[in-house]
């Protein structure tokens, strides 16, 4: 079977109430996949359970989150961070707050590098500076040494993408990367995944807005209180949705 | 453009508050000056601090004269002749015919009297010891003591109270707990509790070293607490979940993203402590348990002025009590300054 990351059955309550119900899906390597859906209707939660890092009241009741062969509900806490970064990285939506403000950009990616690899402390910067450019960033060294603040909002966005694929991750878990960047940057954050894609990385795109998420994903999820009610291929689920939730939300976008 | 408030611009501002801040510099320099002669004691003071000449017992400050019957001359002092009055009161009068001139940069001192004549700018202790160079020699023991111990405490505090917040469960508990043990009993009390078990045949550098461990385990406790706390609240800021997605350690974590956040509490709380440190450390050397005579401190100095005979007649023996007042006063301004400085809301009224 030819997949990165496998969901079975994945169930996770806070309490006696069900965020995330029963929900399967794959994710093969070098797609991209998209779980869309409203406020509240689980996506991060979901994103955040692959990871296992959520926050110590929510349960993961019972699923299979198989990412390369292996179970990672499984994993020593220990395994686990390794595999954080490494093997799977993660975007956040507001790239300001996902920045230590009192360290530079450079430092701040440094520090995956530290935690990942055992390079010298001048190949990190080489591999740094790669990183930064093949985001796009017009000028990697300024960047290198920029703290989050001297950056324009999309330059941080980029800056967010070099630091979580800076490890050389399998997987990128990008939860609502686009929402706080004008239209124009949106669809240049959207390019730039689809040449992430390229590279064999897969990404799992956690968004609400379904036109923007149309551009690039393979396929896509529609997920509404923590169940899915449609999953298919892209052009399916746009052109042809079944569900009226789904409907919705083509139209809101519309 | 709107401009961005950067964290860089808001340590800068903070700086700029603290020096309008009158009150606060006039005692941050009136620390560098303390430390800076501490510092230079060797240089500064006439005499060493174990240098005695008995024949001076409680001999009152010299006054350096500049005028020799009305002409300008080198510096002098006046010779010091110990007599008694009617009910046998020891009384130094000035023997006019006697002048020692002062000698400068003699020795290695910037300025001192050659024997048989003495230089006692504040007076002398009961041995006959400079009162001048044993209150600096006594600062660099207690000025030194409270900083170090302050960052022992520090580096304690931080790292429990990270700990215990970064972490919660049952490590906090337990961190928690301990920090509440220490925190129940009064602090002269646990301090003589710590110093009765230190054996007592310790020379004077380990006394030194122990009298600043147990000053740090007096005060981390409180920082403890109040960094756990903080650290709660941090520990939930994006950038910690960013760090953990991309698995940074969470020993870095806590190092690198989370206790640089509390600095500016920290650092208003490290001045306040240093100057409870040194208070504590004249309070176990006025009781005879810190520093041992003849290194002197500023405690040991202020022990000799505990009988009253001795102070009715030798007032300048209270002079260590002066020098704690200043340290302390000042220490707690530089941290009143500070902690008003990196609080925004004050900042924003101030203007």
């Amino acid at each position: 079977m030819n997949t990165l990351l496998s969901i079975n059955n994945l169930t996770v309550a806070v309490g006696s109430k069900m965020l995330v119900n029963q929900v399967s899906f794959d994710v093969p390597p070098g797609k991209i996949v998209a779980i869309a859906g409203g406020s509240g209707s689980g996506k991060t939660t979901i994103g955040l359970s692959i990871l296992r890092l959520l926050s110590p009241s929510l349960r993961i009741e019972q699923g299979k989150i198989i990412f390369e062969g292996k179970d990672l509900l499984g994993f020593s806490k220990e395994d686990m961070r390794q595999c954080r970064g490494a093997r799977i990285g993660m975007i956040f939506q507001e790239p300001l707050s996902a920045f230590d403000p009192l360290f530079t950009i450079g430092q701040q990616m440094d520090e995956v590098l530290e935690a990942h690899t055992k390079l010298s402390k001048q190949e990190r910067f080489k591999k740094i500076l790669e990183t930064l450019s093949e985001v796009e960033l017009p000028d990697p060294k300024r960047a290198y040494k920029s703290f989050p603040h001297q950056l324009s909002g999309g330059m941080r966005q980029r800056a967010m993408v070099a630091q979580a694929i800076v490890g050389g991750p399998s997987l990128v878990i990008a939860d609502e990367p686009t929402s706080s960047l004008d239209v124009t940057l949106q669809v240049k954050i959207m390019e730039l995944f689809r040449r992430l894609r390229q590279k064999n990385i897969s990404i799992l795109l956690i968004a609400h807005d379904l036109g923007m998420i149309s551009r690039v994903a393979d396929e896509i999820m529609v997920l509404r209180q923590g169940e899915i009610v449609e999953k298919g291929l892209t052009m399916q689920v746009i052109n042809q949705p079944r569900h009226e939730y789904t409907r919705a939300l083509l139209e809101a976008f519309q | 453009m709107t401009k961005v408030i950067n964290s860089n611009s808001r340590t800068q501002m903070a700086f700029a508050s603290f020096r309008r801040n009158r009150m606060a510099m006039v005692c941050f320099w009136a620390l560098i000056v303390l430390y800076g002669v501490a510092i230079f004691a060797d240089f500064i003071c006439p005499y060493a601090y174990k240098d005695e000449d008995r024949n001076y017992s409680y001999c009152p400050p010299t006054a350096v004269e500049f005028l020799d019957h009305g002409r300008w001359a080198c510096p002098f002092v006046y010779k010091h002749v110990l007599t008694f009055d009617a009910i046998h009161r020891r009384i130094y009068k000035i023997d006019p015919t006697q002048k020692y001139p002062l000698c400068f940069l003699k020795g290695g001192r910037f300025c001192t009297v050659e024997a048989p004549g003495r230089l006692y700018l504040w007076g002398a202790d009961a041995r006959g010891r400079d009162l001048f160079s044993r209150i600096w020699y006594g600062a660099r023991i207690s000025l030194s003591i409270g900083l170090l111990g302050v960052a022992i405490s520090f580096i304690l505090g931080l790292l429990i109270g990270g700990i215990a917040g970064y972490y919660g469960g049952w490590i906090d508990n337990v961190l928690m707990h301990l920090c509440e043990m220490f925190m129940m009993i009064p602090g002269f009390y646990l301090m003589l509790a710590l110093r009765a078990a230190v054996p007592e045949n310790f020379n004077s550098v380990q006394v030194y070293l122990s009298v600043i461990i147990i000053l740090a385990l007096i005060g981390w406790a409180s920082l403890a607490r109040v960094i756990r706390g903080m650290t709660l609240s941090l520990r939930e800021r994006d950038y910690v979940l960013a760090a953990k997605t991309l698995g940074v350690p969470d020993f870095v974590i806590i190092i690198r993203h989370i206790l640089p956040q509390t600095i500016s509490y920290s650092m208003a709380t490290l001045m306040l402590t240093v100057s409870s440190y040194i208070l504590a450390e004249a309070g176990l050397s006025v009781v005879g348990l810190g520093i041992q005579d003849p290194i002197p401190s500023w405690g040991n100095l202020l022990s000799d002025a505990m009988e009253i005979v001795p102070v009715i007649f030798a007032p300048w023996i209270l002079l260590p009590g002066l020098f704690i007042f200043i340290a302390v006063m000042s220490f707690n301004v530089v941290g009143d300054g500070l902690r008003d400085a990196f609080d925004p809301m004050f900042r924003e009224g101030e203007s």
